[in-house]
C-alpha cells in the first residue's frame, strides 16, 4: 500500500510517454487522482491513538551499506502525504486544461515530481530520504527552466532556475555529508545502518551533533526558505510556471520543516536544545523581514512568496518552541499553509491572466463581474492572514502558545508578524479585486475548468476551518514523541512562568503542561 | 428545549441566512434575499427570546449553562470546544443585538433598495449579526476570540461594501488592521490565562482564577490590559479610535449596525464578561476607567467640530462607548449594560436618521449644506429630535435614566471615583450641546436647495454621484449609490424601523427608574453576584439627585446650543476665531491619525523599502554573487586545463598515473 | 626466469607507448602506440598470472584485447570519417573539445 502510493504517480508518467499528446495532462490528473485516492485509504486505515511508525515497508536495499528500502507513515507525515496528493491533483488538474509545451515531458516531469515528494515524506532511511530530497530538486530544475518565462529585465528563467539548484544544491550536499558522517559516527566501527529510528536510538556524541545539525538545518532552511538563505526565491518565484510553482511552494517547502521533525529533533536532541534559540531568532527574522517584504512589494507572486517566508518562519518557530503544543501547531500549519497557498498562486495566475500584468499597482476593480472569484479569493486571502475561525489560527495559536510557554520574548515579536500579515494579505486583495478598475483590465468571472480546481481546494479550508480536530487528533501522539526525543525530560518551565506565591499557581503550571507528566526519567 | 438548544438556534438562523444569500444571490430575487435576511435575524430575536424565558423559569442561582457540539482543537493540553455559555449577561446582549440588527434588518430592506449589491449586502449583514452572536455566546476565549474576528472582518467587508471607492476600502484596511491588533492582544491574554490557569472554559478559568492570583499580581494585570488592548480596538477607545470615524465610509445602516448597536459595545461586553478578572485587578479596572473618561471627553470636544453628519455621530458614539467602559470598569456592570442598551436604541435611530437626510442631500453629509429639513421631512425629523433628546439625556428619555446611572454609582463608591461623576458631567454638558448643534443645524432655518424641492415636488434630489470625502465622481458600476435614494417618509420598511427605535428611545430608560424599578439590574445579578463591588448601590435619594444635576445639565446643554446655532448664528464663527488653537486640535482630531502614522506605519514602510531597495540586494544577493563568483573564478582555472590539446590531456592523465604510482610506492616501502 | 624481466620488459614498452603518444600529431600513429601501451599491460597481466599460478590474469588479458580491438575499430572509424571531412589529420588542429 505504502509502495504503491509511492510509485504510482511515476508509474503513470511512464505510461503518459506513450499516450497522444492530448491525453497526457488527464492521463497525468488521473494518475494523481488514483494516488489521492490511495492516500485517503491510508488516511483512513490510520490508527490515530498510536505514536508509532504504521503501514511500514522494510526491505533491504544495499545491504553494504545499511541502507534500507525502508517507508512508513505517523502522524507526521499522514496529513503531508495527503496534502501532496491533493495539491499535485489540483495542479496538476489546472496545467492539464490549459495548453503546455512538450506535454509529455511537462507531466512526466510533475509525476516524477510527486514521487519524490511523497518519498521523502515516506523515507525512513535517512540516506533514502537524503535521496528523495534531492530527487525532489531534478523534476523542478526543469519545470522552472524549461517552462518558466524570462523576465523583461533579462534575468532568464534559466539563470534564476540555476541560482535556486545552487543555493538547493549546497545544502543538499551539506545534507548528504552530514548523513553519513551521521551513520558512521553511530555505528562506531561496528554494522552501519541508516534507519532513522535506530539512530534516535543511540544519539551521537554532542560535539559531533553540533556541526551536523547545522549541515541539516542548512538543507532544511535553504528548502524553505528562510532569511538570508532565500536569495533564490525572488527569481525562481518569477519566473516559475504557475502551476508548477503552486505545488512547489505548498508541498516543497514544507519538506524541509518536516525534515526538522523527523530528521533533527530526534537524531540530533542535544544540538537542538543547544542550538534552539538561534534556529528561533533566524525564524522570527523569516517571519519580520518576511511580513515587511511583503508589505512592500508589488509583484503578486512575490507577495504571495514573502508571505510564505513568513508563514514558514512561524513553522520553523513552532517546531524550536521544543513543546508538544507548539509542533502540533507547526504540523498542522504545515498542511494548512499548503492547502492556502496553493490556491493563491492558482489565483494569482487566473488574476495575470486577466490583467496582462502581474504588478500590483496596474490591477484593481476585478471582483466586479466576477462574484465567485472574488469569494474564493477572500476566502483563501483570510486563511492566509489567519483569521481567527480558520483552521491557520489554530495552527497559529498552538505554535504561540508553545512558543509562548517557553520563550515568551520570542512569543510576542512573533505575534507582531500576525498583525503584519494582515495587512500585507488584505492588501493584495484589495489591490486586485477592489479599488477602480485600470482601463484595459477585463474583469470576467473565472471558468468551470477553474472552478474544478478552485472550489474542492476552498472547501478543504473551509471544512478544516470547522474541524481542526480532525488533523490535530491524529498528529499528536508522534508529534509529542518526536518533541520528547529532543527534549527528553519536559522543560524547565518553572524559569519562565513567574515565580507563583501561592499554592495555586504550582498546581496551575502542572496543569499547564500535562503532557510532560509521564516523562520525567 | 433545553436553553443552550435555544441560544443554538439563535447563533443558526443568521449563518443560515448568510449562506442561503450568498450561495443563492443568482437565483434570488433582490426582494427575496431581504426578506430571507430580516427573517432570519427575526427569527434568532425569538429564539433569543425564547432563551430569556426559558432562563426565567430557572433558579436564578442556577442561570448559567454551558454547551459543546464537538472539540475544536485538543492536542498537547489545549482543550478547545466548539462550545457557548448562556447566562444572563449572554442573553442580554444576544436580545439587544438582534432585536436592533432586526430593524436594522428592516430598514437597509428599504434604504438600499436600488444598490447594485443588495443581495450582498444582506448576505454580509446576516454574517455580521452570526459574529456577534458567537462573540456574545461563546464559552471559551478561543471561541470569544474567533467571534472578534469574524466581527471584525464582517465590518470590513460592510465598510469596504462599495469597493470601488479607495476612501472606503482604505477605511476598510484600517478598521481591520486596528481590529487585528486588538485580536492579538486578546490572544496573547489567553495564551497567559491558559499558562496560569489551564483552560480556556469562561467556566473553570472564572472559578480558579480568584483562588490562584492574588489581588493586583502582575499577571493577573497584564491580563487584564491584553483584554483591555482587545476591548479598546474593538470600542474604539483611545488611541485605537481612528478607525471608527473612518468607517463611516460604509452605508448608512452600516454605521448604525456596527458603529453604534452592536460591534463597538463588544469591549464593553468582554469587559463585564471578565469581571471577574478585573476585580482582581483592579489597577487595570482603573486605567481601563481613566481610559473611558478620556476617550469621553476628547471624542465630545471633536464631535463639537466635525461638520460630516456621520462622523459627528461616530465621534459621539466614542464618547457614549466611554461612559459605558466607565460603568463598567468601575463595577457599575448592570448600569453600564443598561446604557449599552439605551444607546443602542437612539445611537441606531439617529444613524437611521442621518441615512434619511442623507438620501435627501443626494449623498451628501456636510451639515453646513443642509437646513430647513424640519418642514421638508417631518417623520424624520421628529426622529431625529427624539434621538437628539435621548442622547442628550433630556429627563425622562431612555439616555437620562442609563447615563445617570453609571455617574451615580461612581459617586456611591466613593474616594477618587468622584471624578467621574464631575468630568461625567461635563461630558454629558458637551453632549447636549453637540447633539444640538446637529439638530438646529439640520431642522430649522430657510429650506436648502435640496429640501425645497422635496417640499415643492415630493421627489428626492437626484445628483452626479460623488464621494462626499474627494470629492471624486463615483464609479456606480458597484451600485454606489443605486439609482435612487430612499428617505423614511417615503419608505414604509425605514419608517416601521425607525418608529419602534423612536419608541424605545424614547420610554426604554422606564425599566429601570431608581427607587421604581430595576429590571435590568435584577436580572443581570446573578452574572455579577460574585463581584466585590456588587453591594455598592447608590441610595434612591443620591440616585434622584444626580438625576436632578443630569437633567438640568441636560437641559442648559441644549439651550447653549440654541444659544450659539439658533439666536445668535454668528457666535460659533466668533468662538472660533478667538479660540484657535483649541479648535485647530479639536478640528485635526487631536491628530491621532498622524501620530500612528508617524510612529508605526512610516517605520514598517521604511524599512520594508529599505529591505528591499537595499538589503535584497547587497546582503542577500551578495551571498549569492559570491558564490556564484567563487564557482565561476574557480571554473576558470579548470577552464585552463581543457585546453583542446589531446596530447596535453594524455600527458596529464599519465603524470597523474606516475604520481599515484610514485605515492603508493613511497607508501609501500 | 624471474618475473622482474617481463616487468622490465613491459615497463619499456609501454613508456615507448606513453612517449609515442605525447609526441607524435597523426592520430594513426597515436593509435598504434596506444595499442602498445595495451600490450604492454597485457604482458604484465600474463606474466604475473603465470607467477601466482592461476588463470584470472589471463582471463583480463582476452578482455583487454577483445576492448582493444573495439578500440582500434572506432578509433580508425573516426580517422576515417575526420578524413573524408577534409579536416587535418592532426590532434593539435582538431581542438573543437577546449572548454
Amino acid at each position: 500500500m505504502t509502495s504503491s502510493l509511492l510509485w504510482t504517480p511515476l508509474l503513470f508518467g511512464l505510461i503518459g510517454l506513450a499516450l497522444p499528446k492530448r491525453l497526457t495532462g488527464w492521463w497525468a490528473t488521473a494518475g494523481t487522482a488514483v494516488t489521492l485516492g490511495l492516500a485517503i485509504a491510508l488516511l483512513a486505515g490510520f490508527d490515530s491513538g498510536a505514536a508509532g511508525l504504521q503501514d511500514t515497508v522494510d526491505a533491504e536495499w544495499i545491504p553494504g551499506l545499511g541502507v534500507d528500502y525502508s517507508l512508513g507513515i505517523d502522524g507526521l507525515n499522514v496529513f503531508l502525504l495527503l496534502l501532496t496528493a491533493v495539491l499535485w491533483m489540483a495542479g496538476t488538474a489546472f496545467a492539464a486544461f490549459r495548453e503546455q509545451e512538450r506535454p509529455h515531458l511537462f507531466f512526466l516531469m510533475l509525476l516524477l515530481g510527486e514521487t519524490a515528494t511523497l518519498g521523502a515524506f515516506l523515507a525512513q532511511d535517512l540516506l533514502l530520504f537524503v535521496l528523495f530530497f534531492d530527487l525532489m530538486l531534478v523534476p523542478f530544475y526543469f519545470l522552472f527552466g524549461v517552462w518558466g518565462s524570462d523576465r523583461p529585465d533579462g534575468t532568464t528563467a534559466s539563470a534564476a532556475t540555476l541560482k535556486m539548484i545552487v543555493y538547493t544544491l549546497i545544502g543538499s550536499l551539506l545534507m548528504l555529508v552530514a548523513a553519513i558522517a551521521t551513520a558512521i559516527i553511530a555505528a562506531d566501527g561496528g554494522q552501519i545502518s541508516f534507519s532513522i529510528a535506530e539512530l534516535s536510538q543511540h544519539p551521537i556524541a554532542e560535539g559531533s551533533q553540533r556541526w551536523i545539525f547545522w549541515f541539516f538545518a542548512a538543507a532544511f532552511l535553504v528548502k524553505m526558505p528562510a532569511f538570508l538563505l532565500h536569495g533564490w526565491m525572488p527569481d525562481a518565484y518569477r519566473a516559475a510556471p504557475l502551476p508548477a510553482l503552486a505545488i512547489f511552494s505548498g508541498v516543497l517547502a514544507k519538506v524541509g520543516a518536516y525534515g526538522f521533525l523527523r530528521v533533527v529533533l530526534p537524531l540530533f536532541p542535544d544540538a537542538t536544545v543547544e542550538f534552539q534559540e538561534v534556529v528561533l531568532v533566524i525564524a522570527l527574522a523569516s517571519i519580520l523581514y518576511g511580513s515587511v517584504m511583503a508589505f512592500t512589494q508589488t509583484n503578486v507572486r512575490l507577495i504571495a512568496g514573502y508571505s510564505s517566508v513568513a508563514q514558514l518562519g512561524f513553522i520553523t518557530a513552532g517546531i524550536f518552541a521544543l513543546s508538544a503544543d507548539g509542533a502540533d501547531g507547526a504540523v498542522l500549519q504545515m498542511v494548512n499553509h499548503g492547502l492556502v497557498v496553493a490556491p493563491l498562486f492558482v489565483i494569482v495566475a487566473i488574476l495575470a491572466e486577466r490583467s496582462g500584468t502581474e504588478d500590483l499597482r496596474e490591477m484593481g476593480g476585478m471582483a466586479m463581474k466576477a462574484p465567485v472569484l472574488a469569494a474564493l479569493f477572500l476566502i483563501v486571502t483570510l486563511a492566509t492572514l489567519a483569521m481567527p475561525g480558520s483552521a491557520n489560527f489554530i495552527g497559529e495559536f498552538y505554535i504561540l502558545n508553545g512558543l509562548f510557554d517557553s520563550k515568551i520574548v520570542f512569543a510576542i515579536v512573533a505575534i507582531s508578524g500576525v498583525a503584519m500579515s494582515a495587512y500585507y494579505a488584505l492588501r493584495l486583495y484589495q489591490r486586485t479585486m477592489h479599488n477602480r478598475r485600470p482601463d484595459g483590465l477585463e474583469s470576467r468571472e473565472i471558468g468551470l475548468r477553474d472552478r474544478i480546481v478552485l472550489v474542492p481546494l476552498v472547501l478543504c479550508i473551509v471544512g478544516l476551518a470547522l474541524y481542526p480536530q480532525l488533523i490535530l487528533k491524529r498528529i499528536d501522539a508522534s508529534v509529542q514523541q518526536s518533541v520528547t526525543a529532543a527534549t527528553g525530560a519536559p522543560e524547565p518551565k518553572s524559569t519562565v512562568a513567574s515565580t507563583p506565591p501561592s499554592n495555586g499557581g504550582n498546581t496551575a503550571i502542572s496543569i499547564a503542561v500535562p503532557n510532560f507528566a509521564g516523562d520525567t526519567p | 428545549m433545553s436553553c443552550t438548544s435555544w441560544a443554538w438556534l439563535v447563533l443558526l438562523f443568521p449563518l443560515l441566512g448568510s449562506i442561503v444569500i450568498g450561495l443563492g444571490f443568482r437565483a434570488l430575487p433582490a426582494k427575496t434575499a431581504g426578506i430571507i435576511g430580516t427573517a432570519a435575524i427575526g427569527l434568532a430575536f425569538a429564539c433569543g427570546v425564547a432563551t430569556l424565558l426559558c432562563l426565567l423559569g430557572e433558579d436564578p442561582e442556577a442561570r448559567h449553562h454551558a454547551s459543546s457540539l464537538w472539540d475544536y482543537a485538543n492536542a498537547a493540553g489545549l482543550d478547545i470546544k466548539l462550545g457557548i455559555f448562556v447566562d444572563p449577561l449572554s442573553v442580554f446582549m444576544v436580545l439587544v443585538v438582534t432585536g436592533v440588527s432586526t430593524l436594522i434588518h428592516l430598514y437597509s430592506f428599504g434604504y438600499m433598495q436600488s444598490d447594485e449589491g443588495y443581495r450582498r449586502f444582506f448576505s454580509y449583514l446576516n454574517f455580521f449579526v452570526f459574529s456577534m452572536l458567537l462573540l456574545v455566546l461563546a464559552g471559551n476565549f478561543v471561541l470569544l476570540i474567533v467571534g472578534w474576528a469574524f466581527v471584525g472582518f464582517a465590518s470590513y467587508a460592510l465598510i469596504s461594501f462599495w469597493y470601488r471607492r479607495g476612501t472606503a476600502t482604505g477605511a476598510g484596511m484600517k478598521a481591520f488592521v486596528i481590529n487585528v491588533v486588538g485580536d492579538i492582544g486578546l490572544v496573547l491574554a489567553a495564551f497567559l490565562i491558559f499558562r496560569e490557569l489551564g483552560s480556556f472554559d469562561y467556566e473553570t478559568v472564572f472559578t480558579k482564577a480568584p483562588q490562584v492570583f492574588s489581588v493586583n499580581e502582575w499577571t493577573i494585570t497584564a491580563i487584564c490590559l491584553l483584554l483591555l488592548v482587545g476591548a479598546f480596538a474593538k470600542s474604539a477607545q483611545l488611541p485605537l479610535h481612528t478607525w471608527l470615524p473612518d468607517a463611516m465610509e460604509g452605508p448608512t445602516p452600516v454605521s448604525a449596525l456596527i458603529h453604534a448597536a452592536t460591534m463597538v459595545t463588544a469591549g464593553v461586553y468582554l469587559i463585564a464578561r471578565t469581571h471577574v478578572l478585573f476585580d482582581l485587578a483592579p489597577t487595570a479596572a482603573d486605567i481601563a476607567a481613566f481610559t473611558g473618561l478620556a476617550t469621553l471627553l476628547v471624542a465630545g470636544t471633536i464631535a463639537l467640530v466635525m461638520t460630516d453628519l456621520k462622523r459627528a455621530i461616530a465621534y459621539s458614539t466614542m464618547s457614549q462607548i466611554g461612559y459605558m467602559v466607565v460603568g463598567v470598569s468601575i463595577g457599575a456592570y448592570s448600569a453600564g449594560m443598561f446604557h449599552l442598551m439605551t444607546h443602542a436604541f437612539f445611537k441606531a435611530l439617529l444613524f437611521m436618521v442621518a441615512g434619511s437626510i442623507i438620501a435627501a442631500m443626494a449623498n451628501r453629509q456636510n451639515i453646513d449644506e443642509m437646513s430647513g429639513f424640519g418642514k421638508a421631512m417631518r417623520f424624520t425629523s421628529a426622529m431625529l429630535l427624539i434621538g437628539g433628546l435621548a442622547l442628550a439625556a433630556f429627563p425622562l428619555t431612555s439616555g437620562f435614566f442609563s447615563k445617570d446611572e453609571i455617574l451615580a454609582f461612581a459617586e456611591a463608591r466613593g474616594g477618587f471615583y468622584v471624578i467621574f461623576t464631575w468630568l461625567g458631567y461635563v461630558g454629558a454638558l458637551l453632549t447636549a450641546i453637540y447633539t444640538f448643534r446637529l439638530v438646529f443645524r439640520i431642522l430649522p432655518g430657510k429650506a436648502c436647495k435640496e429640501a425645497q424641492e422635496l417640499i415643492d415636488t415630493g421627489h428626492v434630489v437626484h445628483a452626479e454621484p460623488e464621494n462626499p470625502a474627494t470629492g471624486e465622481v463615483e464609479d456606480t458600476d458597484v451600485g454606489f449609490p443605486g439609482s435612487e435614494h430612499h428617505i423614511a417618509e417615503q419608505s414604509w420598511p425605514m419608517k416601521v424601523a425607525m418608529g419602534v427605535l423612536g419608541f424605545l428611545a424614547l420610554v426604554g430608560g422606564l425599566v429601570q427608574v431608581p427607587g421604581v424599578d430595576d429590571v435590568i439590574g435584577k436580572f443581570l445579578e446573578p452574572t455579577f453576584a460574585d463581584s466585590p463591588l456588587s453591594h455598592i448601590h447608590p441610595t434612591v435619594g443620591a440616585e434622584w439627585e444626580g438625576l436632578g444635576i443630569g437633567g438640568v445639565i441636560s437641559i442648559v446643554g441644549i439651550g447653549i446650543a440654541y444659544f450659539l446655532y439658533v439666536a445668535r448664528p454668528e457666535t460659533p464663527a466668533m468662538l472660533i476665531q478667538r479660540l484657535r488653537p483649541a479648535y485647530t486640535l479639536f478640528h485635526n482630531k487631536w491628530y491621532f491619525d498622524e501620530l500612528i502614522d508617524f510612529l508605526i506605519v512610516r517605520p514598517i514602510l521604511g524599512v520594508g523599502r529599505f529591505a528591499n531597495r537595499t538589503f535584497e540586494r547587497l546582503v542577500v544577493d551578495g551571498l549569492v554573487t559570491g558564490t556564484a563568483g567563487t564557482v565561476r573564478g574557480a571554473g576558470g582555472i579548470v577552464r585552463l586545463v581543457q585546453s583542446g590539446f589531446v596530447r596535453s590531456y594524455a600527458l596529464l592523465l599519465i603524470a597523474g598515473f606516475a604520481g599515484l604510482a610514485l605515492y603508493f610506492l613511497i607508501q609501500s616501502s | 626466469m624471474a618475473i622482474e624481466w617481463y616487468v622490465v620488459l613491459s615497463s619499456l614498452i609501454f613508456a615507448v607507448g606513453a612517449m609515442g603518444i605525447l609526441t607524435r600529431r597523426s592520430p594513426i600513429v597515436i593509435l598504434l602506440c596506444l595499442e602498445l601501451m595495451l600490450n604492454a599491460g597485457n604482458l604484465a597481466l600474463i606474466a604475473f598470472s603465470r607467477m601466482v599460478g592461476n588463470q584470472e590474469g589471463q582471463v583480463f588479458a582476452l578482455v583487454v584485447m577483445v576492448v582493444a580491438a573495439c578500440e582500434v575499430v572506432i578509433g580508425l572509424g573516426i580517422i576515417v570519417a575526420i578524413f573524408r571531412r577534409k579536416l587535418p589529420l592532426d590532434v593539435d588542429e582538431l581542438r573543437e573539445l577546449q572548454g
